[in-house]
C-alpha cells in the first residue's frame, strides 16, 4: 500500500472532495446554471433598442367600441384627420355624437345628414382659423362597421364631401398581401 | 459591480469612470422593455382612399372644352357577376363581365372578403385601356363604383381593394414609388 499525502477533509472519514462532488450535482448535470452578466445586459440592451426603433405612434388610432372593421390588402398608412365613426345607428365625430343614421335607413335613400354636416363644417372653419393662408387638406377618416349598408356609407361620404372634406379615407385592418388573394 | 477603472495614476485626481450598480440598471432595462412591449401597437390600422369628385369654385374664365377622359365603371349590383364598363363621357367604350364568387370568410366575428378574379381583370383592363401609365403623369385613371343601397360595407371594401390592386410608378420630387393606378369614387345613383 502506497502512502498518500493527506488531503483536505471535512471529517475524519469524509474527504472534502466527496462533498464538493455532491454539491456540484454528484456527477449529474447541475441544477443551477451560471449566467453571464455581460451577455444578459447585451441582450436586454438589444431588445430595448429594437423596441425603441420599431415603436411607432402611427396606426395607433383606437377603433370605436362595437365597430368591426373589414380587412383590406391594398392600403395606405393612417393619417391625422377627423374620424367619423358609425356603429349601429350612432354617428360620432372624434368621439362626440354627431347625429344618427335612422332617417337614412328608414327612407333607404341617400341624403345629407345635417348634424354631421354642421359639425364637419365647424371643424373645417376651426382648421382655417388655426392655419391661416394654408390649403385645407380636406381629409376625413370613416370608421364604419362591416355590416353597415351602402346607403349609409354613401350618405356619410357625400355629407363629408359637401362639408368640405372631399378626400375620404375608409379605415380598415391592414392585411399582408398573399398571392392567392386571401388576406391573413 | 461593473465598471472599469481607468485612473490615470494622477494621485489625488478624481477617477474618470464611476461604477454602475448592476441591479438598478437591469431593473431599468426590464421596466423599459415591459413599457415598450405593453405600449406596442400590434394591430395596425390602415386606410383605403376615395375621392368625392367635388367640383371646385367657379372660375372667372372658363377653360376651353376638353374631351372627357375614359373612366372605369365597376358595377356590383348583380349577385352573380361584376360588370366593368369603360365610358368616355356618356359613350360606352367597352364592357366586360366578371363572374362573381362571394367567398366570405368569418373569423372571430370579423368578416373578410376578397375578389381575386375581379382584381386580376381590373389589372388587365388597366394595362390595355388605362390612360395614365407613365411615371411622370400626375393624373390617375378614375374608377366609379356602382352599388345598390343594401350592400354591406364589407363587400364595398372588398371591391375597392380589388380596384386598388393595379399599381403604377409615380415620380414626385425626384422620387419614384409604386402607387395605386386608380382613384375611386362612388356613383351617386
Amino acid at each position: 500500500m502506497t502512502i498518500h499525502e493527506p488531503g483536505r477533509r471535512l471529517m475524519h472519514s469524509v474527504q472534502l472532495k466527496y462533498v464538493q462532488k455532491k454539491v456540484a450535482g454528484g456527477g449529474q448535470r447541475q441544477v443551477a446554471a451560471g449566467l453571464s452578466l455581460t451577455s444578459m445586459i447585451d441582450f436586454l440592451v438589444t431588445i430595448v433598442v429594437f423596441l425603441l426603433i420599431t415603436f411607432s405612434a402611427s396606426g395607433e388610432i383606437p377603433a370605436a367600441k362595437n365597430v368591426r372593421l373589414p380587412t383590406a390588402e391594398n392600403t395606405m398608412d393612417m393619417i391625422d384627420a377627423p374620424i367619423v365613426s358609425i356603429a349601429g345607428q350612432a354617428i360620432l365625430v372624434d368621439g362626440a355624437p354627431a347625429g344618427n343614421t335612422r332617417a337614412v335607413e328608414e327612407s333607404k335613400r341617400m341624403q345629407r345628414i345635417d348634424e354631421l354636416f354642421n359639425i364637419l363644417k365647424g371643424k373645417r372653419e376651426v382648421w382655417r382659423q388655426l392655419h391661416p393662408g394654408k390649403d385645407f387638406p380636406g381629409v376625413v377618416v370613416l370608421q364604419i362597421d362591416q355590416d353597415v349598408t351602402a346607403v349609409v356609407v354613401k350618405s356619410v361620404f357625400q355629407t363629408s364631401a359637401f362639408a368640405g372634406f372631399p378626400n375620404v379615407s375608409f379605415m380598415v385592418n391592414g392585411a399582408s398581401k398573399t398571392p392567392g388573394g386571401t388576406a391573413q | 459591480m461593473g465598471g472599469v477603472s481607468v485612473e490615470g495614476g494622477g494621485g489625488s485626481k478624481r477617477a474618470v469612470d464611476a461604477e454602475i450598480n448592476m441591479i438598478p440598471m437591469i431593473d431599468l432595462l426590464m421596466v423599459t422593455i415591459s413599457f415598450l412591449l405593453i405600449t406596442a401597437v400590434w394591430s395596425h390600422m390602415s386606410r383605403i382612399n376615395a375621392d368625392a369628385q367635388v367640383p371646385g369654385p367657379p372660375r372667372e374664365v372658363e377653360p376651353t372644352q376638353v374631351e372627357p377622359e375614359k373612366q372605369l365603371h365597376v358595377e356590383m349590383r348583380a349577385p352573380d357577376k361584376f360588370v366593368l364598363i369603360w365610358k368616355q363621357g356618356g359613350t360606352v367604350v367597352s364592357t366586360v363581365d366578371v363572374p362573381r364568387k362571394d367567398n366570405l370568410i368569418v373569423k372571430d366575428g370579423v368578416k373578410n372578403i376578397r375578389f381575386p378574379d375581379l382584381a386580376a381583370k381590373i389589372e388587365a383592363e388597366w394595362k390595355t385601356a388605362g390612360s395614365h401609365r407613365d411615371a411622370t403623369d400626375k393624373k390617375f385613371d378614375q374608377a366609379v363604383l356602382h352599388t345598390d343601397n343594401e350592400t354591406p360595407y364589407v363587400y364595398i371594401i372588398g371591391v375597392m381593394d380589388a380596384i386598388y390592386q393595379p399599381h403604377r410608378p409615380y415620380t414626385a420630387g425626384g422620387k419614384t414609388e409604386q402607387v395605386p393606378s386608380f382613384n375611386v369614387t362612388f356613383a351617386v345613383n
